[in-house]
This record gives C-alpha cells, sequence and structure tokens, in this order.
C-alpha cells in the first residue's frame, strides 16, 4: 500500500511540475521548431550535437527581432508534416520549398532563402542534365522537391532516401548515377566535403526558381505574422547576405 | 539431453510468437482468429477503396511493385540464408575445432546486433569493397542475419535425431559424411521445417527494413506516397493492410505444408 501511496504522489509530482513549466513557457513564448538536421549548410548536426546551419542562424535573428524563442528540435524528414499537422511542434524550418500542393495542407512564412535544384554525378560521368540519365539510377531525399524534379524525367528511375547523404554516399559505391538536391546542399557535398570533393561534381543547376519558407499548420495567423514580421526586419538589416557570407560562401 | 533438445524443438513449432499465428485443425479458436484477421483485412481493403477511392484506390494502385520487391527479398534472403545456416549449423556441431569456433563465432556476433545496425552495416560496408545493386546488398545482409538463426534451427534439428541413428548407419557401413545425408538431415528436415516457417514469416516482416537502404519494397512504396500526397493515416492504413493479408497468406501456406508433411510421415 505504501508503495502505492508513494507512486501516486510522485505522479501527482510530475504532473504539477509538469503544467508549471508548461505555464512558465507560454510567458516567454518558446516555438518548437521541427528541423531535419541533414541538410548542409542549412541545418546540420554540428560536433556539440547541436542543431546549426544558415537557417538556425537566420531562424534566432528573427526570434530576436519578432521576441520569440525557438527551440529546434531534430526530426526526421519523412513524417515531418505529419507530426506539423498533428501538433507535435508549431513550426517547420527544414529548407521547405513554398510548393502549390503543399500550401493545402500548410501556411507559409514569406520566403527566407532562394534555392534551385543542383544535379551531382560522379567525376567520370559525362551527363550534363537529368535527362542524360535515361535508364539509370538517380537519387534524392523522400519527398523533396528534388525527388520530385526527377520524377519529371520519363526513363529515368528514381530512388529514394531517408537522407540526402545516403544517397551521396550510394552514389560514392556506385549503385546510383546521380544525385539531385537544393542547390546549396549539393555545393556542400560535391564541393566542400573532404571525402567526396575529389569523385563528385556538380553537371548542372536546375533553375527552379523555389523558395524555403517556414511552414505552420493551417490556421496559425497570429504566430505567422509575427514570424513574417521577423524575417522582414532581418532582411531589411541586411542579416541574411552575411549568413549567406558565412555558411555559404560565393556562389 | 536428446529429450531435452527435442522439446526445444517442439518448442520451436508451438512457439509462433514470431510469426502469424500459424492455425491448425486442431486449434479451433486460432483458426477462427486467423478467419476473422483474413476476411477482416481483406474486407476492410475492399470497402475503404469503394466507399472512399481518393485517396485508397491511388494508394492500392501505387503499392503493387513494392508488393513484389517485398517478396523478392524475402524468397532470395530465404534461400540464401538456408544455405548459410545449413552449412553453419553443421559447422557447430563438427568436431573439428576451428570450423565449430568459427561457425560459434558468426552466430554469436550475429545474434548480437540489431538488424537494423547490420543492414546499415553490410550495406554500406560492401559498397566500399565491391559494386553490388542495392536490392541484391539487401538480400545479403539479410540472409546474413537470418543465416544465424538457421543455424541455430538445423543444429537443433540435428540434435533432436536419436543417436542410434547415426550409430545404427555407422554400424551398417556408411561414413559420417554419408550417414549425416542420407540418414540423420531428411529426419531432421521435417523437424527444423516448422520453425523455418517461422522464420520465413518474420524474415518477411522485418523485410520492410530493407526500405531504409533505398530499396523499393511495400514500406518505401507507402512512404514515397505519403510523403508526397500528405495522406499519412490513409496510406499506412494500407500498408499495414498489405503486410497483414500477406504474412496471414503465408503462415497459411506454411501450416497446409506442415499438415502434409506430418500425414505422409504416418
Amino acid at each position: 500500500m505504501k508503495i502505492k501511496h508513494l507512486l501516486i504522489s510522485a505522479l501527482c509530482l510530475f504532473i504539477a511540475a509538469g503544467t508549471v513549466s508548461c505555464g512558465k513557457q507560454e510567458k516567454v513564448t518558446t516555438i518548437t521548431v521541427a528541423s531535419d538536421a541533414t541538410w548542409p549548410p542549412m541545418e546540420m548536426i554540428n560536433k556539440d550535437k547541436k542543431i546549426e546551419g544558415y537557417a538556425i542562424d537566420f531562424f534566432n535573428a528573427v526570434g530576436k527581432e519578432a521576441g520569440i524563442k525557438f527551440e529546434f528540435k531534430n526530426t526526421a524528414w519523412d513524417g515531418i508534416f505529419a507530426g506539423l499537422a498533428a501538433g507535435k511542434y508549431d513550426m517547420v524550418v527544414s529548407s521547405v520549398t513554398i510548393t502549390d500542393k503543399r500550401k493545402k495542407t500548410m501556411d507559409f512564412s514569406e520566403p527566407y532563402f532562394e534555392s534551385g535544384q543542383a544535379l551531382v554525378v560522379m567525376k567520370s560521368s559525362t551527363a550534363k542534365s537529368i535527362a542524360d540519365l535515361k535508364g539509370k539510377k538517380v537519387g534524392a531525399q523522400i519527398g523533396t522537391t528534388g525527388a520530385f524534379e526527377v520524377k519529371k524525367n520519363n526513363g529515368v528511375t528514381l530512388k529514394t532516401y531517408d537522407e540526402v547523404g545516403l544517397a551521396f554516399e550510394d552514389m560514392a559505391a556506385g549503385r546510383i548515377d546521380g544525385v539531385v538536391c537544393d542547390t546549396p546542399v549539393a555545393a556542400n557535398y560535391a564541393l566542400q566535403k573532404a571525402e567526396y570533393k575529389n569523385k563528385f561534381i556538380i553537371a548542372v543547376n536546375i533553375p527552379t526558381k523555389e523558395f524555403y519558407g517556414a511552414a505552420f499548420p493551417k490556421g496559425k495567423k497570429e504566430l505567422l505574422e509575427k514570424v513574417n514580421k521577423g524575417i522582414q526586419a532581418v532582411k531589411a538589416k541586411g542579416i541574411d547576405k552575411e549568413l549567406v557570407k558565412k555558411w555559404i560562401g560565393t556562389k | 539431453m536428446d529429450l531435452e533438445k527435442n522439446k526445444t524443438i517442439k518448442d520451436g513449432a508451438i512457439n509462433v510468437g514470431d510469426g502469424a499465428a500459424i492455425p491448425s485443425k486442431q486449434d479451433r479458436g486460432l483458426f477462427n482468429a486467423w478467419r476473422v484477421a483474413f476476411f477482416g483485412a481483406i474486407g476492410t481493403i475492399l470497402y475503404l477503396v469503394i466507399a472512399k477511392p481518393d485517396p485508397y484506390l491511388s494508394i492500392l494502385k501505387f503499392l503493387p511493385d513494392g508488393i513484389l520487391v517485398t517478396f523478392q527479398v524475402t524468397v532470395e534472403a530465404i534461400l540464401l540464408a538456408l544455405v548459410i545456416g545449413l552449412f553453419a549449423g553443421l559447422g557447430r556441431i563438427s568436431r573439428n575445432p576451428f570450423i565449430n569456433g568459427l561457425s560459434s563465432l558468426y552466430v554469436e556476433v550475429i545474434r548480437g546486433i540489431p538488424l537494423l545496425v547490420q543492414l546499415f552495416y553490410i550495406y554500406f560496408a560492401l559498397g566500399r569493397i565491391v559494386n553490388v545493386p542495392a536490392i541484391a546488398s539487401a538480400v545479403i545482409a539479410m540472409a546474413i542475419c537470418y543465416g544465424a538463426y538457421m543455424a541455430e534451427i538445423v543444429r537443433a534439428g540435428i540434435e533432436s535425431i536419436p543417436k542410434g541413428q547415426m550409430e545404427a548407419a555407422r554400424s551398417l557401413g556408411l561414413s559420417h559424411a554419408q550417414a549425416m545425408r542420407h540418414v540423420i538431415l531428411p529426419q531432421a528436415i521435417k523437424n527444423i521445417l516448422p520453425p523455418i516457417g517461422n522464420e520465413f514469416v518474420a524474415l518477411l516482416k522485418d523485410s520492410s527494413l530493407v526500405s531504409i537502404l533505398a530499396v523499393s519494397d511495400l514500406l518505401r512504396r507507402g512512404r514515397e506516397f505519403a510523403s508526397e500526397s500528405f495522406n499519412y493515416f490513409e496510406t499506412y492504413t494500407m500498408v499495414a493492410l498489405m503486410y497483414l493479408l500477406i504474412t496471414l497468406i503465408l503462415s497459411k501456406l506454411i501450416s497446409i505444408m506442415e499438415e502434409r508433411l506430418s500425414v505422409k510421415s504416418r
């Protein structure tokens, strides 16, 4: 009996502690942000197991302007939007391209970065476009605009990966013939990563003119407006240009 | 000693926790559960597809090639695992200390590493050494893992045959290898088949893990559909029902096979 009482009181304590900390969080307006930190240099995990990258710096600056504290949570890309709809976090910042199809299920902030798609191939390859890889396999991360871009090419087999890094490793192993992903990520893997930069080249930049936005569940107008104002302020101050220099370098 | 080992084999046949519950005619309760699950799954799929063709019909149309890949990986992996398991299992009872030690080490190492980790390891380690296509790597990884479990089944199966059988065969002038091939193994196989059937069903379900290696199996196809349409709930409902249907059919087939075997032996 005693143990039972103890357990119950411990449980009560836990619940009480939970509600108190929740109350505190609301005062400082901490917003939980999901991010798939496998997308260097936009979002990635550093050696201290912290999420860092262009988007993290950018949104921390946005938070300062808007009076919000963002708490980034590493979340697998596949299912990241399902978690958003289920209310597991308030916002997704994970190099999400604003597309009409996605707009049907979620709201987007103003764009904070312009990107395109790039095809990365082995140095020995002669391919100059995705269509050149007819009858071959091209990899992309599952559910990304890169994967959609590959799908547009008939005769090219799309292989989807959970993380774009796995696709690059598979190409290095010779299992696939190309990888399509966002331009800054392609540049990071093909030009900067020590183990890949002698193996890969960017075959072509596909100017898809796509824009990254922060994604919100439908109907979170108040938060969306706050973030939008923050984005405008950060852009007005030119912080975004500094961050491009810091994380992406000259194009 | 022999009695005890016989018991493990029997436990293997009764212990169907890994696969779907394999129904037998004597067990009416299980048989009914199988029926309810089977017709329930078919009924649910039909209902969903007819009542809500968008998105369920498009999901159903998207999955078939994934089901084929799942079957391909399962069948190829189980065949390869059987071969590996047979040799490793024979190695486990070998009197040659080197072969015995090697097989035991293989079994211990493989059984101590989670399948998902092994898949990653073998897939990317293989990639560093030889250029093997994705599906082949996945099959090899699954086979190496399941081979270790098969080896234990084979070992237990052989040890379940009474010693007198070997002694009798040897005294008739057969060599050890001949006695093994013509007397012990044929009898052991009958004991081994039920647990192997279980492994087959278990492997089919575990084959969903290879989707992590960008092999376009049933689960991967489902994930691809969901990630583009955002119909996560609907897609995974369909994928789960598909797996259920396949494992139910498989376990039924295995139980039919087992019944035939037991009839033959009488």
